[in-house]
């Protein structure tokens, strides 16, 4: 994997050498730790795990298969160091068999030639294949530039962008995504920060990169008593910074990007997060005289800037299945292609190089002003109620796609598109500066016999899809809390001794000054108004998503099983996660489990932007230009209404998992 | 109803008020021997106690205890009964402070007490809180002193009838008296403590791998109608959970122990009614851990030994018993749910401690486990608790007697204060780790 060609990440000599700067007086008179001078012996945890899952049919009605097969070496070592100081480092190793045990889905021999929607029967048939859109350079106007070369752009290792979670109605937008690993495809093929262009030995080892991801974490930590009797605790190096009181969602934990592709949602997220170089303070106050606890922690992510993995398109876990998205869509800058149902909104297309699709991904140098920033208040009052207030700068971790201004040619004519020339479905690849505010609090609710939770955060600066403004994105403030109530409860034909825990969460978030249009409400200049459908932003101004956890100890707890069921309720649909825990010794646990998702996505389509008028006369009249009639497809932005659940529909997985520690 | 109700507290505060303990009384407290030790027919350094002869001295043992013995699961070996003394600091406030310490008008209401023993007084089965004020006596007890930490602690989970080892936990656990305190500066309070807090305890796992780095704390309030605060910090979420309060009475780490029992009792005053049921000699398990046999099996950096295990399935520990005078106190829960009908501890009238022997009783009233805690003279133990006046407790042996289970524990208890900073005890330390 190659990260930002053109700029070499800054070595770990200059992050240290930053961070001793920036902690100026304290680490530097505490000295800095001399890793071979200490008395005490390392202190080492090997461990092997494998975990193996089995996927059922997809969308397509075809069964996947093998979905992982997942060999993974853990070793975590401590050390204490001389002066009070310590080293904490985790190394991970995987190989995930997944892509040569079963090629034929996820590696070399996945895809294969597809067909794409033509509904209006144009040219003899309701279908076409790729390479064969009814409009073409032979079939469009004087001059255009429809057409692509089907050698650059071949009908062979792809799937139509969707398949796998959505069936593909005669109507809708649709085109080809190559899903093989990028050394064997390089099509549509993309650096989206750690993803998107992995070749078949990155998938599956993919801790060995340039940005040494096998080094999951590896810092030293002291705390140093002051003078006045507070302590300074500092903590230098690749980790992990954990904000927040809540489980599943990441309302305030969102100092490290996560790496989704390893098991969509469903692993623990400390093995998700994507271990960062960050160098963090606490000044720990301890109690005042109204109050029973008070820190202040400063946050410095200083490591070159790394969003979310989405999962390559063609992995087993792609989540939103952003990845095919965006692979196709690079796939048609880069080549041109086919796209179903495009022209009149019924005819299949061939769009050529640099008309439609993503163009470049903008992905933050190293500079100091691309670093991260968090500043936390943790306390506890003098009733015992925890709380924190938060505040971080930092880069979104989802990718923003913006409408090119000037870039692409219009294909109709083989000119340049002008400025004028709006709403074109041609992008560019963003992550935004976003800042945040928020807060967690905890307490104890007797008359229940339950914890409460309670974080809220602030952002702005999040950009969402929007089809109403001329760059099809919008910047939107939003707000996202959670509640969650921990309930220890008997339940005597599980555990009469022993409690059975239910733990219930409620996800709200709401986006500001959200724009949304309903059929026939939105007015173009000309009078004409949005007929086909609702235009705006695809998000749900307001959405729920409620979880339930109901887990049990057996067996003095080496038994335990347990159930996690997530409604999102404006998607309509659930996950249901079933799973048994069995510690056979303190060193070896099995795990077997599942997770079905149910539900129905009907709802989740949205405008496609089909009929967004970008060039006028030939897409609609020049007083109209931008106004989409709201012509609808499950694609491409149906997935920001069915939510990470709704889009992994169709990935109904069993598992089964060992952990030995040597 | 309310008019009997009324009369029995008034009786009650007038009894309170009327009773004044003398310095003899004090002294009587923490030197119940002074005219000599206490001795049952036949019974003496010596003589072990088996399935063949438990009968004969079945008054001599507690009831979990002679079980136990009358099943055939543990043989009892007696030594001498010795004098644990008192560590001075805590005497000296017992005599400062005495008779101020006075019961308020509900269970876990006190006023006045400001360190050492509340009520040094011989309890009164005349006196209908007599069962409170040794409660009290036991939760202001010298117990681990103003801190101390058992660093580290070993415990292990058995099935009884196979013996089969289950699973070894290794933790670190300390202790820290916010309030009350009698010896270790700062005295009497370690401040700002503004929430009025009197004591907390922090557990550290370190081993095995599924659970190292879980981390639980528990505030506890000096006004003892205020619920604990408990935290856990779960090393694979690394985050503080706030622990609802029935958590605390589940399964500890799956073993046989709620966080309820840890040190005998471990909660409030409160959340029991208090039933003193008579004063007897029985035989607790008490040592000099150094005269001990002792096992090598964890190879501690220092050399230090711990107590070994035999028995059925390895769950009792090879500790020698002593014949000691005891309070027989019954804690019955004042919340119904409770999965706990009752304890009775047969409490230490020397120490004030409760754990040397416990039985927990079910909500059927049926015996559910057999709850015992060595302790070793200070001065026969690690060198830095020699002096210090504490009973050290040694190793445990939980028995589920129900499910043929057992946990045990084997401690290296260290009264040091270096162990046990204020800052620990705090909520943040949990994050501040991995």
């Amino acid at each position: 994997m190659k990260w930002y060609p053109n700029k070499k990440p800054p070595s770990t000599r200059l992050h240290i050498a930053a961070v001793v700067a920036a902690l100026a007086g304290p680490a530097v008179a505490g000295g800095l730790p001399d890793m071979g001078g200490s008395t005490t012996p390392w202190d080492v945890d090997v461990y092997y795990e494998n975990h193996t899952a089995h996927r059922g049919k997809d969308a397509t009605g075809k069964n996947v298969g093998l979905a992982k097969f997942r060999n993974t070496m853990q070793v975590e070592a401590d050390k204490r160091l001389a002066d009070g100081w310590g080293f904490h480092g985790v190394l991970r190793g995987t190989w995930d068999g997944v892509y040569r045990m079963n090629k034929g889905e996820f590696g070399n021999d996945a895809g294969g030639p597809i067909t794409l929607g033509n509904a209006s029967g144009a040219g003899g048939s309701t279908t076409v294949s790729h390479g064969a859109g009814v409009v073409n350079n032979g079939s469009g106007p004087p001059g255009n530039a429809f057409g692509f070369d089907i050698n650059a752009n071949p009908n062979d290792g792809m799937r139509v962008l969707g398949d796998r979670w959505h069936s593909i109605p005669s109507g809708d937008v649709a085109f080809g995504v190559p899903v093989r690993p990028c050394d064997e495809d390089k099509r549509g093929c993309r650096d989206f920060g750690g993803y998107g262009d992995l070749s078949l030995s990155e998938l599956e080892m993919p801790e060995f990169n340039d940005r040494l991801d096998f080094i999951r974490e590896a810092y030293i930590k002291k705390n140093i008593s002051l003078e006045n009797g507070n302590n300074l605790f500092v903590k230098l190096g690749k980790q992990q910074v954990v904000w927040g009181r809540t489980d599943l969602f990441r309302v305030l934990d969102v100092i490290n990007p996560v790496d989704y592709s390893r098991n969509n949602i469903y692993d623990e997220l400390q093995d998700i997060r994507i271990p960062m170089w960050i160098a963090q303070a606490e000044y720990r106050m301890g109690p005042s005289e109204s109050m029973q606890d008070r820190n202040l922690q400063i946050v410095w992510n200083f490591d070159k800037f790394r969003p979310n993995n989405l999962g390559q398109c063609g992995s087993p876990n792609a989540i939103l299945d952003a990845g095919c998205f965006f692979r196709g869509m690079a796939n048609l800058w880069d080549n041109g292609g086919t796209v179903a149902n495009f022209a009149n909104g019924n005819t299949a297309t061939d769009f050529g190089p640099h008309q439609i699709g993503i163009r470049d991904v903008d992905l933050p140098d190293w500079s100091l002003s691309n670093t991260q920033l968090g500043i936390k208040f943790e306390g506890v009052t003098q009733e015992g109620v925890s709380f924190s207030l938060n505040a971080l700068t930092y880069r979104s971790q989802l990718p923003s796609l913006r409408g090119l201004v000037t870039g692409p040619t219009n294909p109709f004519t083989g000119a340049p598109k002008t400025a004028a020339e709006t709403n074109l479905i041609a992008f560019d690849v963003h992550y935004p500066r976003v800042n945040m505010i928020g807060g967690s609090m905890d307490f104890e609710a007797d008359s229940i016999g339950a914890a409460v939770r309670l974080e809220g955060a602030f952002t702005s600066g999040e950009e969402f899809a929007n089809t109403a403004r001329e760059r099809l994105y919008s910047e939107n403030k939003v707000f996202r809390g959670v509640i969650g109530i921990d309930r220890p409860t008997f339940i005597p034909w599980i555990n009469p001794r022993r409690t059975t825990l239910i733990s219930a969460q409620l996800f709200w978030q709401h986006i500001f000054d959200h724009e949304y249009y309903k059929k026939g409400s939105r007015v173009a200049p000309s009078g004409a108004v949005n007929a086909l459908g609702p235009v705006g932003m695809p998000d749900w101004e307001d959405n729920f998503i409620g979880t339930v956890l109901i887990k049990a100890f057996l067996m003095n707890d080496r038994l335990s099983p347990e159930l996690i069921i997530a409604r999102d309720f404006r998607s309509r649909t659930h996950a249901i996660a079933p799973k048994v825990e069995w510690s056979v010794t303190d060193n070896l646990k099995l795990v077997v489990g599942a997770n079905f998702k149910g539900g129905s996505n009907a709802r989740n389509r949205f405008d496609d932007c089909r009929s967004c008028n970008p060039y006028a006369p030939f897409t609609g009249t020049a007083a109209d230009v931008g106004y989409s009639a709201g012509l609808a497809s499950y694609e491409p932005l149906g997935r920001f209404r069915a939510g990470p659940i709704g889009v992994s529909m169709f990935e109904d997985d069993i598992f089964f998992m060992m952990r030995y520690k040597f | 109803m309310i008019k009997q109700l009324s009369l029995a507290l008034m009786t009650a505060g007038l009894a309170s008020a009327a009773f004044a303990a003398t310095e003899a009384d004090v002294e009587a407290s923490f030197n119940p021997y002074k005219n000599g030790m206490p001795s049952v027919a036949g019974l003496a350094a010596g003589t072990v106690i088996n399935k063949a002869n438990v009968e004969q001295f079945k008054d001599a043992l507690a009831v979990g205890i002679y079980k136990m013995i009358k099943e055939g699961y543990y043989e009892v070996k007696v030594g001498a009964t010795t004098q644990f003394e008192m560590n001075k600091a805590y005497v000296e406030a017992t005599k400062k402070n005495l008779n101020t310490a006075k019961l308020g008008p509900n269970n876990g209401d006190i006023t006045g007490f400001v360190a050492g023993r509340p009520f040094p007084e011989e309890p009164d089965l005349k006196d209908p809180r007599a069962g409170e004020k040794l409660a009290w006596n036991y939760k202001y007890g010298v117990n681990w002193g103003d801190n101390a930490a058992i660093y580290p602690f070993f415990w292990k989970y058995r099935n009884m009838e196979t013996g089969e080892l289950e699973r070894t936990i290794m933790m670190n656990m300390h202790f820290l008296n916010f309030k009350h305190r009698v010896q270790d500066a700062p005295v009497p309070e370690i401040g700002p403590n503004p929430s009025d807090l009197f004591r907390a305890i922090y557990v550290k796992v370190l081993e095995p791998q599924d659970l190292k780095n879980t981390q639980l704390l528990i505030q506890r309030y000096d006004d003892d109608q205020k619920l604990d605060d408990a935290y856990l910090y779960l090393g694979f979420q690394r985050r503080v959970r706030r622990l609802a309060t029935g958590q605390t009475t589940d399964a500890f780490l799956g073993s046989d122990l709620m966080i309820e029992d840890f040190e005998g009792y471990n909660g409030r005053v409160s959340d029991m009614k208090w039933t003193y049921k008579g004063t007897k000699n029985v035989l607790l398990p008490m040592w000099n851990h150094n005269d001990l046999k002792l096992t090598d099996e964890f190879k501690d950096r220092d050399g230090y030994k711990y107590v070994s295990f035999g028995g059925k399935g390895e769950c009792f520990f090879d500790g020698t018993w002593q014949l000691r005078k005891a309070y027989v106190l019954e804690a019955t829960p004042v919340n119904a749910n409770h999965p706990v009908a009752k304890r009775v501890f047969y409490m230490d009238a020397q120490l004030g401690n409760l754990n040397g022997a416990v039985e927990v009783y079910d909500r059927k009233g049926e015996l559910w486990k057999v709850w015992t805690v060595g302790k070793s003279h200070p001065d026969h133990h690690l060198p830095l608790n020699k002096g210090t006046g504490i009973g050290i407790d040694d190793a445990f042996s939980m028995v589920d007697v129900q499910s043929k289970h057992c946990t045990t524990g084997q401690f290296k208890g260290q009264v040091d204060p270096k162990l046990n900073p204020a800052d620990m005890f705090q909520v943040q330390f949990m994050r501040g780790g991995d």
